[in-house]
């Protein structure tokens, strides 16, 4: 048998570049693989969605005798819905206000500045984001209930007062539990983005004489548009459909929501109305299609270039004593939102009951028992498997898809992004349904429903839309120059994607893999309704746990989940300490 | 927790070596026979994994060598996923342990549901639990009033329902939110018609705190945020001993809801669901359930439960709340907490 030279290796492979490249290049080719492409996206989201649009307009869901009527838009359009859908606007500006102003604050710390430890912070501040949000709203319990809530008692203990510091049952306390998650999420946007920045631009602002407060504000701040803007974006749409928050914190307030509202109609009715569940979904998704419109205009026409074929390393400012304040501003966040309800978290596994701190409530019992237990450990089998192939499948989706909308001009392409943003604004509860009719109503033949694949084609839609986004935000700051130089060069389509656009955005891909990883890890809503005996996922069996009454346990695989996320984030930031310095 | 589920294990081996009279019966000797054939019986559960739910399917697995899987959802999710594999002709559940209720909305809206046929132990049920054609009561779980010991004195504890609507319990009282479907509304639509009507009125000039976190809530009351909490299910408190916790059964009785068991349309594994829904009225399994604060459905149970369930086992029962009425009860709810 004769071997290749690595040359011959080389050149062969070099020849099959230029091939595929020739292929990509030719107009059918390129129409055949866009509509292959269009087909798997509209299955990912358009399928699921039709189903839901059919229960929107029908008195029954799929599968039972009904009529076609418009009772579900005309519950919509009524007053009281109106209030709920102000309301709810109202608490998602104000949570994506906060934690957009928080997380481009502390990006700009970590990833520009000589703020002492940036690498642990950055670790750290990333925290919250990745504990489920049932045990921190039950730490907010504890910490911030207005009775006898621990912050409240050490207040009443200093000052001597009759009242109450704070009270998390409130607007306020609603608001405050999203940005606690919201900050970090945003954070993991931007902070890329911040480091992607070419700094001669700053420079130049400052040699013209520019502050340092005017640089941020009129070079780096307007460059990282996209990462920003996509950020807020994201982080409104969250924000409307996010659940536990106000569920949790806006229940015993009467503050009620949009999403409290579907919850209420799909499980908490006599007959579960899913005509008004899922016609008040497609509004929503109207409305945001207003925003993502928005989004596209705003960014439409503009350059935000910033790693160009110019040599460069992320330059670090100099804050000088200014530094022990941003070290300041980031461990105040660390401590207020990571130390005190996790330090609950902790403290509470190792006692028989959370909040009983007595020596003779002292037990490793909760440990031994999710540590002992086989189904936990079932379900980490399966959610790994499903994490690591769901987050790759859908970065590398998202990836292809972000490529098609930001660097090429083929026609079609507004179609394919516009099918990938559709999973983010539908409610994961609605489209959990979705899923569920979509899967069981598929021809026979088509076995997905009630396997392992049904969680993660689920998994892989509801992802699509973030790393889409991630991936967007990263090609946007690559100079096209980058990519013509590679092809000018000699180099093929695929050897320029992989040498070029790959290799210079993969930090972003690295962050995307995380926030899809951790985002299957959380995933219940569609998770509870598709999995089946034998693939049980953890989220799952956390739920079954607390329904249980086993918060404490809960807890356990929650502490279990963020050593994991330390150890993703430390790989994760050698890599791309190694990239960066590599550069 | 660790010996309380050693408890359980060692009852559910026990169950394995009960013998059990029905056996003899030639009939049912052919279903057994032919559950065994099937080999397995997928069960569609809200139970969520609960201990002794788990230790009654180990013993049924170990007394029959019949594998049971478990599916276990939240009600509403049980229902919509019965209904949708159902309608899209996959029927892949047998059996499914759920609310009276859903059961009777099953039967109204569709098709989902089969007779279960004959279940001898059906017979050693204890009033007032009947079965239907198509339903077999599983277990029952009753609700009380739960009270923080170290905020409310021992003269001051709640013996009726009325007692709630005291002036001195204005604002601190946490409660299920009653409005959706749940098991606040369940007491209020059950109050409603035995307290009269005056009740929910007084009760909701009380201020009543509304919350959504059942397991958590007990432990809120527990920690002192509040003296009182309702509707407090009785088993959802089982397992907070050494709290400084009390489930007080009020005079009048407890509502209550009850889970039963019903044989799924086109089950796959008739005969080892009938075998599974005889086993679950077995007086050990019965009294797994009893153990951990349920009201047992069959005869001989109440008096074997341990010391400290006796009275949960026993305790009167108020009534349950009825699918003819839970639209108005929403709504009357919705009206008095606006």
């Amino acid at each position: 048998m004769s071997t290749l030279s690595s040359n011959e290796v080389a050149a062969r492979s070099m020849r099959l570049g230029f091939r595929a490249g020739r292929l990509m290049e030719g107009k059918a080719p390129r129409r055949l693989a866009l509509a292959a492409l269009a087909l798997l996206l509209a299955f990912l989201s358009l399928y699921p969605l039709s189903m839901l649009f059919y229960g929107s307009l029908h008195t029954t869901p799929p599968g039972m005798a009904g009529t076609f009527d418009l009772s579900g838009y005309r519950q919509v359009f009524t007053w009281p819905t109106a209030m709920l859908f102000a309301n709810t606007v109202g608490i998602s500006l104000l949570k994506t206000f906060f934690s957009l102003l928080l997380a481009v604050l502390f990006g700009w710390i970590i990833s520009r500045t000589d703020t002492p430890m940036r690498g642990v912070l950055e670790v750290l501040i990333t925290l919250p984001f990745f504990v489920p949000p049932i045990l921190t709203a039950m730490a907010w319990g504890m910490l911030g209930n207005p009775q006898v809530g621990v912050i409240n008692l050490v207040w009443r203990w200093m000052s001597g007062s009759e009242e109450s510091l704070i009270n998390v049952y409130s607007y306020a306390g609603v608001v405050w539990h999203m940005v606690q998650y919201s900050t970090p999420f945003l954070f993991l946007f931007v902070v890329e983005a911040f480091r992607a920045m070419d700094p001669a631009l700053e420079e130049a602002s400052r040699m013209c004489g520019a502050s340092q407060w005017g640089t941020f504000r009129r070079v780096s701040l307007p460059l990282m548009m996209p990462a920003v803007i996509t950020a807020f974006l994201l982080s409104f749409i969250r924000g409307l459909e996010n659940f536990e928050s106000p569920l949790f914190f806006g229940t015993p307030a009467r503050i009620e929501v949009v999403t409290t509202a579907i919850y209420n109609s799909i499980h908490h009715q006599s007959i579960p109305n899913y005509q008004f569940a899922s016609a008040l979904s497609f509004v929503i998704m109207a409305l945001m299609f207003l925003l993502v419109f928005w989004h596209w205009r705003l960014l439409r026409g503009r350059n935000f270039q910033t790693v160009t074929g110019k040599g460069y390393s992320p330059r670090v400012i100099k804050l000088g004593s200014w530094r022990w304040l941003t070290f300041a501003l980031c461990v105040a966040f660390f401590l207020v939102s990571v130390v005190l309800p996790i330090g609950q978290l902790l403290l509470g596994s190792f006692f028989q009951f959370f909040g009983f701190y007595q020596w003779d409530m002292l037990t490793l019992d909760h440990y031994r028992s999710v540590l002992g237990n086989d189904e936990v450990w079932r379900a980490f089998r399966n959610t790994f498997l499903l994490g690591f192939g769901g987050a790759s499948v859908t970065m590398l989706l998202g990836s292809i898809v972000a490529y098609v909308s930001t660097r090429t001009r083929w026609s079609g392409r507004r179609v394919i992004d516009v099918l990938a943003w559709l999973p983010w604004m539908m409610p994961g509860m609605v489209l959990a349904v979705g899923f569920l009719w979509g899967f069981a109503f598929l021809p026979g033949a088509i076995t997905i429903y009630g396997t392992i694949w049904a969680l993660l084609i689920a998994y892989v839609a509801l992802g699509t839309p973030i790393s889409v986004r991630v991936m967007s935000a990263a090609y946007h700051q690559l100079s096209f120059d980058l990519e013509e130089c590679s092809r000018v060069h000699g180099a093929g389509w695929w050897q320029t994607l992989w040498r070029i656009l790959v290799a210079l955005a993969w930090p972003s891909f690295a962050v995307g893999w995380v926030l899809t990883f951790f985002g299957i890890m959380r995933e219940l809503s569609a998770s509870v309704l598709l999995y089946s005996v034998g693939s049980e996922v953890l989220s799952v069996v956390l739920l079954r746990m607390w329904e249980n009454g086993q918060a404490e346990a809960v807890s356990v695989v929650g502490l279990m989940m963020m050593s994991l996320v330390f150890l993703f984030r430390w790989v994760q930031l050698r890599l791309i300490k190694r990239y960066v310095n590599a550069l | 927790m660790l010996k309380a589920m050693r408890s359980i294990l060692t009852a559910a081996c026990l169950i394995g070596s009960c013998s059990a009279a029905l056996a003899e019966d030639p009939d049912w000797s052919g279903v057994v026979d032919a559950a065994k054939k099937e080999g397995k019986v997928v069960v569609y559960s809200m139970a969520l994994g609960a201990p002794y739910y788990v230790a009654v399917l180990k013993s049924f697995e170990a007394k029959y060598g019949i594998k049971v899987e478990s599916l276990d959802l939240r009600a509403s999710e049980l229902a919509e996923r019965v209904r949708t594999e159902q309608s899209a002709g996959r029927f892949l559940g047998d059996a499914e342990i759920i609310t009276t209720t859903m059961i009777e909305e099953q039967l109204k809206t569709g098709d989902y549901v089969q007779k279960v046929g004959a279940i001898p132990n059906v017979g050693n049920l204890r009033e007032p639990f009947k079965a239907s054609d198509v339903s077999v009561p599983a277990y029952v779980q009753p609700m009380g009033i739960l009270i923080n010991t170290r905020l409310v004195k021992a003269g001051d504890e709640p013996k009726s329902w009325n007692d709630l609507n005291d002036p001195k319990w204005k604002g601190k009282i946490l409660s299920d939110d009653m409005r959706p479907l749940g098991s606040g509304n369940t007491m209020f639509a059950v109050l409603q018609n035995k307290m009269g009507a005056s009740f929910n009125e007084k009760l909701a000039d009380q201020k009543p705190v509304f919350s959504r976190d059942m397991r958590n809530d007990a432990r809120r009351v527990a920690r002192g945020e509040y003296p009182i909490y309702v509707p407090q299910v009785f088993a959802f408190a089982s397992d907070l001993k050494g709290l400084p916790i009390k489930v007080v059964i009020p005079e009048e009785g407890a509502p209550y809801a009850q889970m039963e068991f019903a044989l799924l349309k086109n089950a796959a594994h008739p005969n080892a669901a009938r075998l599974l829904i005889n086993h679950f009225l077995e007086a050990d399994s019965q009294l797994l359930y009893a153990n951990a604060w349920m009201l047992p459905v069959v005869k001989g149970v109440a008096e074997r439960a341990n010391d400290d369930a006796k009275m949960f086992a026993n305790a009167k029962l108020m009534g349950m709340a009825t699918l003819a009425e839970r639209p108005s009860m929403m709504e009357l709810a919705r009206k008095l907490y606006q």
